[in-house]
């Protein structure tokens, strides 16, 4: 009696400790909910007609779905008669690796997780890499069934398939020569050329080629730094990895649209192609002026990344600045910054921002200002009680009593220690700045009307709402997209460095 | 009247003591001082007249007198120049002997004098005198029959006072309000220099590039506008203070009028946006909390981060499209009359608060109930479900309560694009509007009436919390 309960808890541990398990469970889940939507989609309520293409689709996906929940019924047997996964087990992988094709990415990242036993960070930050780089691809090739390309098009193409190349070889190599413990010098030669591929924008490029210069710098080392649980316990949290991709390709998009999409598409008006439905051609219609929706919505995506990064680091820095030097000196200083910030704190965020653009005039620098002034006492208050805290330990003190100047014992001791919080603030609020900068342009105060940026494409679509409804919900979409990519990505940083929580 | 009057002499005691804790109080000290002008006055010559002849004084300058001749000074100094010299060794800084010599005689003296005084003191005590101070002069004021109905009406601010700071809980009311009406203050002065340093001249934007510069002259002078920085900036906070703006730039309307108008509509719609984010929300984030990492936590957690990150005029265009034009349950226009037209913008603006409140009880309740307390609470023997309601949520609740009033601050702001969308003519949509002429005094009016309520239920929760959560009382008596 006592002997089976015992098993069955050491059994239900180890469904619970393995990260193989919990990512096939949440990935037939995403792959489900993406399938019930297809499944929605394909009937048309109006006309009461199926749609065969979208009905293709859901049945796809809804096979690579039974396929995953099979996986993961197998996983969960293995891992109670056996306690680890099998072989042949990791071998149906493989075939859900061909969801690829059809986009899913919840499929793609388990079925990468599944096939390899070991996992490093590493193995996973070079599977976002090669995922992203592969996502921006497909969406520059939607070009090729345009009438006409950028003149740069094809040469940015070959350029971004051989760096997508590249990567897959990277994703071998590390899955074959880094592990928790060691890490193989000849990496070195890979390393290189991989942040030279973070040109295109790619973010994990450079976080992978990065991390990978410091591992090998530090393979004599035995300490295990503190960043490397902080990185491991990141790289294990599905939904903040997958948001970070999602920012990651928004990013590359960005960078990669100068080359393979033409601007032109976005902003000229063409008369004879007004308000068409989706089509190859123009996969989210086009506008009232005949403008390429798609190709609006990739070319607001930089805005909105500007803006939202630029509105949260300056209050970041000043704030932080200002939430420092209060803390530490205490007293007056403290008193004469926090009470003025009371004053900023009282007036909420969008009105303040709504008084300064009426003062300033709306435009782009006006706007990140306007957010940026609104956000500063949040982040001084964070900053001030991380200081309060920190300055209480006795390193500080230590610090002191050697004889540190004020200046290096904050900067030095302080500063660093008290950033984590304040990094988990900045990424949660990021989200909240693009929503904000959105609205704005909702209401005519935020990025000039021509300039194709989210808010402003919805405000123009609002007004075809009857009609043309796919105008307003597209680039509502691609908003929430955005904002929910960011508050995964924070979570997860919350979670990850602040291992109480979990 | 009676008991006060027989009572006179702990009255007087009382107040005494109240005094001088206040006279340790750094911020306090200079209102004292100020505000009871004359009764400090009074109480400082007659200090002095008392201490003229002070046994203090001349027994401080004995000891000093017999300190000099044992020495004392020269020993100091040899202690000193040795502990700097060891402290510059180990650090390896070089120290010429002129600075040593300096900062040794700094500090000689500064221990020679507190040396000094202490005996001095000891000796009085055990003489059993003690030193005249201006508190204890003070005190011993009180004490006369006729000092403090002769002082009351000159000392009269002085003793409300010294009446706020005995009592803990009026002290920390009247603190939190006077912080109030400082912001409300800044708030105004700073809302008004934003607006007065912007680079457009609101005469040619509302006359047109046409206008001549005569009717510029006009207009400025008729609006104020031609008076200095100072002289405009007093007659606005006048103008907030008094409930008077003068009328807008454009359409020659009573701002206050126009704003009081508005603001209910905005008030009522935020109101009941916050009821039914909290209803929704709480019930929610306790589920959750108590069964963390279940399918109805997961799922939840997951529809609140969605409703974070949904921008509020998207959801309201989705819902026109869905409920107005589609399935036409709603009708997509506000309309004060009927009660339909409240549900859409009322769920719009609530999304996001219900997502963060969801969020925050689930976080909070979860930190508590990692406390000893519920363990103990489990140990004796309550039911799951009372030590969920009874232990745990009661002290999850503050941080949740601090939140909400908070967020209601961002919701009164974010009532702006909510507004916009379905049309509704509240304040947010008239600052919206204001602000395309851009109509000064109207903007100023409404951000800075929109703060001042945000302000003022601020300090209604802060003050609460005070009255109800222990915890805070009893460091409220600390200090």
């Amino acid at each position: 009696m006592v002997n089976t309960n015992a098993d069955r808890r050491a059994a239900q541990l180890r469904l619970t400790t393995s990260q193989d398990y919990r990512q096939a469970g949440f990935a037939w889940v995403g792959s489900l909910i993406i399938t019930l939507v297809l499944l929605l989609g394909s009937y048309d309520w109006e006309r009461e007609a199926f749609k065969p293409y979208i009905g293709i689709a859901c049945l796809i996906y809804g096979i690579f779905t039974l396929i995953q929940v099979l996986v993961t019924l197998l996983i969960r047997r293995d891992l109670i008669l056996k306690g680890d996964i099998r072989a042949r087990t990791r071998a149906l992988g493989y075939i859900q690796l061909l969801s690829l094709v059809t986009a899913n990415v919840f499929l793609v990242t388990a079925a990468l997780q599944l096939i390899q036993k070991r996992k490093s960070p590493e193995y996973t930050l070079a599977v976002y890499t090669l995922l992203t780089q592969i996502a921006v691809i497909g969406i520059s090739a939607l070009n090729l069934y345009k009438p006409y390309v950028a003149d740069t098009f094809l040469t940015g193409m070959f350029v971004l398939l051989a760096v997508a190349v590249f990567h897959l070889l990277v994703v071998v190599l590390t899955a074959r020569f880094v592990s928790r413990r060691q890490i193989s010098r000849k990496l070195v030669w890979i390393a290189y050329p991989l942040l030279l591929t973070s040109l295109t924008g790619n973010l994990f490029a450079l976080a992978l080629g990065i991390i990978l210069l410091v591992r090998i710098r530090n393979r004599d080392n035995p300490a295990v730094a503190g960043w490397e649980d902080v990185l491991e316990r990141m790289t294990r949290n599905t939904t903040a990895m997958l948001g970070l991709l999602f920012i990651a390709f928004l990013f590359s998009v960005s960078v990669c649209s100068y080359v393979t999409f033409d601007y032109g598409m976005a902003v000229d008006n063409n008369y004879s192609l007004i308000l068409q439905p989706p089509s190859l051609a123009y996969p989210l219609g086009t506008d009232n002026f005949g403008r390429c929706l798609f190709t609006r919505i990739i070319f607001g995506a930089r805005i909105s990344l500007i803006v939202g990064v630029m509105s949260t680091v300056l209050p970041l820095l000043l704030g932080g600045t200002l939430g420092a030097i209060s803390g530490y000196y205490g007293r007056y200083t403290d008193n004469i910054i926090m009470r003025a910030l009371d004053v900023l704190y009282a007036i909420p965020g969008i009105l303040l921002a709504i008084a300064i653009i009426a003062a300033f005039g709306a435009n782009t620098v006006n706007l990140i200002l306007a957010l940026s002034v609104g956000a500063i006492p949040t982040y001084a208050r964070t900053m001030r009680a991380n200081v309060l805290q920190v300055s209480t330990y006795e390193y500080v003190d230590a610090a002191r009593a050697f004889g540190s100047s004020n200046r290096s014992i904050i900067f030095k001791h302080i500063v660093p220690n008290s950033l984590a919080p304040m990094i988990v603030k900045a990424t949660l609020t990021i989200g909240g700045a693009v929503i904000s900068t959105s609205s704005l342009s909702f209401l005519g105060l935020g990025i000039e009307p021509h300039i194709p940026e989210w808010g402003n494409i919805l405000k123009l679509g609002s007004t075809y709402l009857e009609t043309n409804s796919y105008l307003a919900i597209f680039p509502g979409l691609a908003i929430i997209a955005l904002v929910l990519s960011f508050n995964f990505f924070g979570d997860g940083l919350r979670d990850a460095l602040d291992p109480k929580m979990d | 009247m009676e008991a006060a009057k027989s009572g006179g002499i702990p009255v007087a005691e009382v107040i005494g003591d109240a005094y001088g804790k206040l006279l340790q109080n750094a911020s306090y000290r200079y209102f004292a001082l100020v505000l009871g002008a004359p009764v400090n006055l009074f109480t400082l010559l007659v200090h002095r007249t008392r201490t003229a002849g002070d046994i203090h004084t001349s027994v401080l300058r004995e000891t000093r007198e017999e300190l000099l001749a044992s020495g004392l000074q020269k020993e100091l100094q040899a202690d000193f120049t040795d502990q700097l010299q060891s402290k510059a060794r180990f650090f390896g800084q070089q120290l010429t002997d002129t600075e040593l010599e300096a900062e040794a005689q700094k500090l000689t003296a500064e221990r020679f004098e507190h040396m000094a005084a202490q005996r001095a003191e000891r000796r009085l005590q055990e003489q059993g005198l003690t030193r005249s101070t201006f508190i204890s002069t003070f005190r011993s004021l009180l004490q006369h029959p006729l000092f403090l109905p002769l002082s009351f009406i000159p000392g009269l601010p002085l003793y409300l006072l010294i009446w706020l700071y005995s009592s803990p809980y009026l002290k920390y009311i009247f603190e939190r309000l006077v912080m109030t009406v400082f912001v409300i203050f800044g708030v105004a002065v700073l809302v008004f220099t934003i607006l007065y340093i912007s680079p457009f001249d609101p005469a040619v934007n509302i006359l047109g590039q046409t206008a001549t510069d005569a009717q510029i002259i006009e207009f400025n002078r008729v609006y104020g506008l031609d008076q200095s920085y100072l002289v405009q900036l007093w007659d606005n906070i006048k103008g907030i203070a008094m409930f008077d703006l003068g009328k807008s730039f454009a359409g020659n309307e009573e701002i206050v009028s126009a704003i009081g108008r508005k603001f209910p509509v905005t008030l009522e719609l935020t109101l009941f946006s916050l009821l039914m984010a909290v209803g929704i929300a709480i019930p929610i984030g306790i589920i959750s909390a108590a069964k963390p990492n279940s399918w109805f936590d997961y799922t939840f957690m997951l529809i609140a981060l969605i409703g974070l990150s949904i921008p509020s005029f998207w959801q309201g265009l989705v819902f026109i499209l869905g409920f107005s034009i589609k399935l036409q349950w709603l009708p997509a226009t506000f309309n004060p009359g009927n009660w339909l037209t409240f549900i859409m913008p009322v769920v719009v603006l609530g999304t996001g608060l219900t997502a963060a409140i969801a969020r925050m009880t689930r976080a909070s309740t979860l930190e508590v109930i990692h406390e000893d307390y519920i363990i103990t609470a489990t140990a004796k023997g309550l039911s799951k479900r009372k030590v969920l309601l009874k232990h745990a949520v009661r002290n999850a609740l503050i941080p949740i309560v601090t939140v909400i009033g908070l967020q209601f601050g961002a919701m009164l702001g974010g009532a702006a694009v909510t507004e916009k969308v379905f049309n509704i003519s509240g304040l947010g949509s008239y600052i919206v509007d204001k602000q395309f002429i851009p109509d000064i005094p109207a903007i100023m009016g409404g951000v800075v009436y929109t703060a001042i309520t945000i302000s003022l239920i601020n300090a209604i929760i802060d003050i609460l919390y005070a009255f109800v959560d222990p915890r805070i009382r009893s460091k409220m008596k600390q200090y």
